[in-house]
């Protein structure tokens, strides 16, 4: 789907105003503006630069340019129809229009047509990152007129019961951003297109249950969906829950890459995740931990006070915080005494933040003596 | 022969180029269908993902992912069939004891209703009276005209490597190699205005010059014979009574670009044409004109058939690369083109079986005198084929500048006794129809353009006076609807919503209905990724055109059928569309 031998503009610096190239300035006219590019950029990331703010359905600027959804379309000059700008490549003297009345009217009947094929326009943000993006398209292109009814498109599959994704693809438009971030992003090849045309669907091999196809259930699939076709089905158990959503920036706690995360807190309760899409470290990627598995923060198993094991009947006992650092630094002691201070070592947690860490091996290091430390995220 | 195994068919094709299409056909004919235990293999054995493979299996009409579809016959159910009764054949087979399904037009137009059984290529209209034979040879074209990839064609024993040579058969090959330099091939090839014959009409000259002086190798020859448009059957007859013809052309391609490999890139649905183009690939290695050491010289050229497996849109060249390699076969994004990044990225010439085939005669005979065959300013010759209601169809190798009427008329006999001649397609049906006083066109792109249609690959269907052209219109829509790929949204969505409103589920008010397709067609030509999308409402705008009485009782009917007044649906005053917001 992606051998068409253009280079990708993945992971191209993106230029901040205008340029500097070596030697010769590239430059080319957008709406009548004179406006610089390097070389690779297409002329949609031009456009966006310049913020035309042109509208998309099946891009996604972490996948390479598909060229589906067609609503990107600009006039370009010399040539007979409209180009989609996302698989166009800036070329020096190019001469394009990203807006004009005829290309106004292009996008709305092609919005009338998206609406046309799905049971629902409008879906719970809870749904995921990108799922308004077809509402807030169709409120701008004054879209939803009912026109172009007809057969909807996309069965979907309350059979599957994974507790993750939601994979209802009534709301499907086929742009396959789940199929290329899978592919492209994850690495993962769970899913693809079978059949053609009106009766595309998107499946897992032989069309069954993502648990038993190649899924890592990492969410990515649902936060780039563009129509709430899939969805966070740990986020929607949610959607209930009263109060305005709230998100706070932070790291997810699990290993020790680093991912940005926005979690979502209605209250005192978190109620979902967000991959950042601008996390240094994930540019928008997670996994299914760091998407799916929040709910032990206000799980009622969890410990609440610290343990001691009794050294006579081997049980634990609640204690103090004082009572249990006091025991453990007097063990330590013991072992560094009785056995030489190479005898301990210490292995600090992914899941503790990076502050922790460097606790942690001051701690081993000056405190006790020794250079036996590491972190389980090595592993 | 034993059963060969899931390791031995994979050990078979693991090592050749492109070898996902004939590895999935040997199973698909080993066991009858592509069975999910053959699909784990050939993933495992090609490392290609499972769920892709799956998905990319899926797209092919042809391949049957249940056990026992191989053997369920394959009904064509294009427009000229259609009319000639296939409905019918398909009741006989299944009152025979078949299980029938039907198929798009398999490039039988001449010779209605074909079947597809277990591999085999059946003509006739009832279950029991089917016959295997071969193609029809082209009609014998009036006196006085000179023909350039027909001239020999109809000789006996033509098929023949010895046939073959009889005329200036590999005449052109061996000049070539022993006296010209690849460019001195280009130029002639280039000088002559031949231009490609599958449609798009891009310069061959120029074509292949971009390959020879593309950076990257090895390069490659692509023969598109993925003949699919309904109504299009010349490349079958090329291929089936003079297969070294475009054997040649493909060798003179190569050598004129620098090309060591070639694929004619063959649709399923002409499994006889497989059999003699191997056959006859096969016999020219033996006579050293393929392979190592062409005629004595340093120049090799490996060819090698491979079969697509039902699906239209991979007569697109950039989704023919694909299937080629054995990925799903959308349609690429272009620039860049396949003479640069063309079969494995690498420039690669993808011409028609026509093009090719006419390369060997312009070397031999020069390029004035192909510049000549055509009629007034236009160069050289175009194959049409000719069907439905018409008295002698076939194909005609027509002097590009040809009156229609000509050809309809003088060459091909007319419409059927007592009728007249109500409308004709173009491009098989991607130039949708022409109609009244447009008729009048000459066989050229500029004649035929002017009348917002075009000359395609040069198939025409004849529908006479007694045609219901809604109908006509709805079935040809189906195909495009059944063929669209997916990729894009105007014709995915497109497509679907023309066959509804020809159904007549569209709105039930005349300006509604007409606002609505009209809106469609336009956005699918402006915006549609290829040519199936940008083709495919040309058929639904000449309808509009041509025959706005049908169109109106099409929608008063359905008006009907919806149970509203239909006095209030029709004329000047109504009011349009209520629910556009």
């Amino acid at each position: 789907m992606k051998r068409n031998g253009t280079a990708t503009t993945n992971g191209a610096p993106r230029p901040e105003g205008a340029p500097r190239t070596k030697g010769v300035q590239l430059t080319m006219t957008l709406d009548g503006e004179k406006v610089a590019f390097t070389r690779g950029e297409t002329v949609y990331e031009v456009a966006e630069r310049h913020r035309r703010e042109i509208p998309t359905l099946c891009y996604d600027p972490r996948l390479d340019p598909f060229g589906g959804c067609r609503l990107c379309v600009v006039e370009l000059e010399g040539a007979r129809n409209p180009v989609a700008s996302c698989t166009t490549k800036a070329e020096p003297g190019m001469r394009v229009r990203t807006r004009s009345a005829a290309l106004e009217v292009q996008r709305r009947i092609l919005m009338e047509m998206v609406a046309s094929e799905n049971r629902d326009t409008d879906v719970d943000p809870m749904h995921g990152y990108a799922s308004q993006e077809m509402a807030e398209l169709l409120d701008r292109y004054d879209a939803r007129t009912g026109r172009f009814e007809g057969a909807l498109s996309g069965t979907s599959r309350p059979d599957d019961d994974n507790p993750f994704i939601k994979r209802d693809y009534e709301n499907c438009i086929s742009c396959y951003r789940c199929v290329r971030v899978c592919a492209e992003q994850e690495g993962d090849y769970a899913i693809s297109v079978m059949n053609r045309g009106f009766h595309t669907q998107i499946t897992t091999e032989f069309g069954g249950l993502l648990k038993d196809s190649a899924c890592t259930f990492c969410g990515q699939c649902i936060q780039t969906c563009p129509t709430g076709a899939l969805g966070d089905l740990k986020a929607l158990a949610n959607k209930d829950v009263p109060g305005e959503t709230e998100t706070t920036r932070t790291i997810c706690p699990y290993c020790g890459v680093g991912c940005t995360v926005d979690v979502m807190t209605r209250g005192e309760k978190i109620v979902g995740v967000l991959p950042a899409m601008d996390g240094p470290a994930n540019e928008g990627a997670l996994c299914v931990k760091g998407q799916f598995a929040f709910d032990f923060v206000g799980h009622p198993d969890r410990l609440a006070t610290p343990f001691i094991r009794e050294d006579k009947s081997g049980q634990l006992r609640p204690a103090s915080w004082d009572e249990a650092l006091d025991f453990a630094a007097g063990k330590l002691r013991r072992v560094v005494k009785d056995h030489g201070r190479r005898a301990v070592y210490g292995i600090a947690s992914g899941r503790a933040p990076h502050e922790a860490a460097y606790m942690m091996q001051r701690f081993i290091r000056a405190g006790l003596g020794t250079n036996h430390i590491d972190n389980c995220s090595r592993a | 022969m034993p059963r060969p195994t899931n390791d031995e068919l994979v050990a078979r094709w693991k090592g050749e180029p492109a070898p996902l299409l004939p590895l999935l056909h040997a199973f698909h004919a080993r066991d009858g269908h592509l069975s999910e235990d053959a699909l784990r293999a050939v993933s495992a054995g090609l490392r290609i993902p499972i769920a892709d493979l799956f998905g990319t299996v899926t797209f092919y009409h042809h391949f049957s992912r249940d056990a026992g579809g191989f053997d369920r016959p394959r009904v064509c159910n294009g427009p000229v069939c259609s009319m000639r009764g296939a409905e019918v054949l398909v009741a006989s087979l299944r009152a025979a004891g078949h299980d029938p399904m039907t198929m798009p037009c398999p490039g039988r137009c001449d010779e209605p209703v074909p079947v597809i059984h277990r591999g085999t290529v059946l003509t006739g209209r009832t279950a029991g009276t089917l016959v295997s034979e071969p193609s029809p040879l082209p009609p014998t074209p009036p006196d006085g005209v000179e023909e350039c990839v027909f001239a020999g064609i109809r000789r006996a024993g033509r098929a023949t490597l010895a046939g073959y040579r009889e005329g200036d058969g590999y005449e052109a090959l061996t000049r070539a190699v022993t006296a010209m330099k690849p460019e001195q091939v280009i130029e002639e090839i280039d000088r002559s205005g031949l231009a490609g014959r599958g449609g798009a009409g891009f310069p061959t000259g120029r074509k292949w010059r971009a390959v020879a002086d593309a950076p990257g190798e090895p390069k490659t020859i692509v023969c598109n014979a993925d003949e699919g448009e309904p109504g299009c059957f010349k490349d079958r007859v090329l291929m089936d009574h003079d297969p070294h013809g475009t054997i040649e052309g493909m060798a003179l391609a190569a050598y004129a670009t620098g090309a060591v490999r070639g694929f004619i890139y063959l649709r399923y649905e002409y499994p006889e044409t497989f059999e003699i183009l191997e056959g006859a690939i096969a016999v020219a290695e033996a006579a050293g004109l393929l392979g190592d050491g062409i005629l004595g010289t340093d120049f090799s050229f490996r060819l090698m058939v491979r079969r697509g497996a039902g699906a239209y849109i991979c007569g697109e060249e950039t989704s023919l690369l694909n299937s080629l390699e054995g990925g799903h076969p959308f349609p690429r994004n272009r620039p860049p083109f396949p003479v640069t990044h063309g079969f494995e990225n690498l420039p690669t010439v993808v011409n028609n079986v026509e093009t090719l085939a006419s390369a060997p005669p312009i070397i031999v005979h020069g390029a004035e005198w192909y510049r000549g065959l055509g009629r007034g300013d236009h160069a050289g010759t175009k194959v049409i084929s000719l069907s439905g209601d018409i008295a002698r169809p076939g194909n005609y190798e027509v002097p590009i500048g040809l009156p229609l009427r000509e050809l309809l008329h003088d060459w091909a006999g007319g419409p059927p006794h007592g009728r007249t001649i109500q409308a004709v397609t173009m491009a098989g049906l991607s130039g949708g129809f022409l109609a009244g006083a447009d008729l009048d066109v000459t066989l050229d792109e500029p004649s035929i353009r002017s009348k917002h249609s075009f000359l395609g690959a040069g198939g025409i269907m004849v529908f006479d006076d007694s045609r219901d052209m809604i109908r006509v219109t709805r079935e040809s829509m189906e195909f495009f609807a059944e063929e669209s790929c997916g990729k894009c949204f105007p014709c995915r969505i497109g497509t679907q919503r023309l066959v509804e409103r020809l159904e007549g589920k569209g709105p039930a008010t005349l300006d509604a209905w007409v606002d609505e397709v009209t809106d469609l067609n336009e956005v699918m030509k402006k915006t549609s990724a290829c040519g199936l999308g940008q083709a495919a409402p040309l058929l639904t705008e000449s309808l509009i055109r041509y025959f706005p009485d049908p169109v109106r009782e099409h929608v008063a009917a359905s008006g009907n059928a919806a149970g509203a007044p239909p006095a209030a649906r029709l004329g000047p005053d109504d009011a349009g569309p209520p629910e556009k917001g």
